[in-house]
């Protein structure tokens, strides 16, 4: 499949296919290559993906950790495919699923989190939680 | 008259179109043509054996009757093969082909086993035409002794256990009753298995394969298409070694599904790596070949390599508190 901006096509590879039942999701190694362009997107992959092993929700596919050759042309990397939404939101790590917007980073500022650990640090018992849930 | 001059002229024209089209088939089709003749006595003569009853293969060895029956079906599923190609026929789809192919796998699969049996069929047919001989000749004699021989021949095929080295003395045997402990005869130790000898091998087999000058003289001599490789110049050791260590490491993490993460020294070494793409550090690389190779490395000489020996370009996990030790 040729990409349409670029002269040189764009091959996808996938190996190691392996159905893992007990996370209900398929899991394999994705080789790109991709002569004579940097890096192919992680959204380009997806769709890539989707339309090869027909996914109706591309939001289930993740593709992660992809490092490219010495020389360039061709990279390796993972990639996850799950059976449903559900499946994906209960097994898959937070920044991964931030990365697919299924989740949102929740902003923690270190000085606020500290803070409230050390005024927790002079009340003894039960009595922590009215910290949390009244200052915190 | 005229109808067979024409008829001449025209054996003439076809004679000289196929000379000049394709030589390689009349010298083909005369190979053929001999090699059938050839077929043709053979069987003949066999046929003449075969009806005057010298030839009995009721009682024969099972395997080589089954042999025989594939041979013959694999030669007629070949005339019948040539027969459609000489007439022009199409052969794609046809069943004669996959059933030339089965049988063709089958003689090569029980070629091993031909192997293996071909003393003891040696043996049988040797006894039977031995016995056959003999049937000819008519003597009391000859044809007691023969008998005689066919059955040690039989017997002859156990295996003969005076023939095994002893080994071992049997225990307790001394004189006076002492004790004498068992004797074992000397095993030689078989040293293809050390670590040294396995990383020896290695290395013999690395540099064949990654020294540029060896890998130039092995592609010419095994008359290879030349490598065109993406970088310029020859490769040095160092990247040789780098990217033997990368490729082990990629191979690892696809099995365990895993990235192991990129310590400080990976990436300076991949900066140094990607900066060193001259192609001229490995010009001065392979010039302590013949040294080396005619010493076997005994004593590990560089060669007078002027670079300190460095630590192999891995994580450095067996450095216990460097910093702590300093005293």
């Amino acid at each position: 499949m040729a990409d349409a901006k670029t002269a040189p096509a764009v091959t996808l590879r996938t190996r190691k296919f392996m159905t893992n039942r007990l996370l209900s999701r398929k899991q394999f190694v994705l080789e790109v290559i991709h002569p004579g362009r940097a890096n192919v997107s992680k959204s380009d992959l997806k769709e890539r993906l989707a339309k090869i092993y027909e996914v109706k929700d591309s939001n289930c596919i993740f593709v992660f950790k992809f490092r490219t050759h010495f020389g360039g042309g061709k990279s390796t990397g993972f990639g996850l495919i799950y059976d449903n939404l559900e499946a994906a939101k209960k097994f898959e790590p937070k920044y991964r699923l931030i990365r697919n917007g299924l989740a949102t980073k929740v902003e923690k500022s270190r000085k606020q989190i500290k803070e409230r650990k050390n005024r927790t640090k002079k009340i003894r018992g039960v009595k922590k939680v009215s910290i949390y849930t009244n200052l915190g | 008259m005229t109808a067979a001059v024409a008829g001449a002229d025209d054996e003439r024209k076809a004679q000289a179109l196929v000379r000049d089209d394709a030589p390689k088939l009349l010298a083909a089709l005369k190979e053929m043509k001999d090699g059938l003749d050839l077929v043709r006595s053979k069987v003949e003569s066999l046929t003449r054996k075969v009806r005057k009853n010298q030839l009995p293969t009721g009682d024969g060895i099972g395997y080589l009757e089954a042999k025989h029956h594939l041979l013959l079906s694999y030669c007629q599923d070949l005339v019948y093969y040539l027969l459609r190609k000489a007439k022009g026929l199409s052969v794609d789809g046809h069943p004669v082909v996959r059933s030339l192919v089965e049988i063709r796998l089958f003689l090569e699969k029980i070629r091993p086993i031909d192997k293996k049996m071909e003393y003891q069929i040696q043996k049988l047919t040797n006894a039977a035409d031995g016995a056959a001989a003999q049937d000819k000749v008519p003597d009391d004699e000859v044809n007691v002794k023969g008998r005689q021989q066919g059955e040690d021949d039989l017997l002859g095929y156990r295996p003969n256990p005076d023939m095994m080295d002893p080994k071992i003395v049997s225990e307790g045997q001394g004189k006076d009753g002492i004790y004498v402990p068992p004797r074992i005869g000397p095993a030689a130790m078989d040293d293809s298995h050390s670590k040294d000898a396995v990383r020896k091998e290695k290395r013999l087999l690395r540099m064949a394969t990654e020294n540029p000058y060896f890998k130039e003289m092995i592609d010419d001599a095994a008359d290879r298409p030349e490598e065109w490789k993406e970088t310029a110049g020859d490769e040095s050791k160092e990247f040789m070694a780098y990217m033997r260590q990368r490729e082990k490491q990629e191979k690892a993490e696809e099995e365990l599904f895993t990235r192991a993460p990129v310590t400080k020294r990976e990436k300076y070494m991949e900066k140094q790596m990607k900066k060193q793409l001259h192609g001229l550090q490995g010009l001065t690389d392979g010039f302590d070949l013949g040294m080396n190779t005619l010493l076997d490395g005994e004593k590990e000489d560089d060669g007078g390599s002027s670079e300190p020996r460095r630590q192999s370009a891995g994580r450095r996990k067996h450095q216990k508190g460097g910093k702590r030790k300093r005293h």
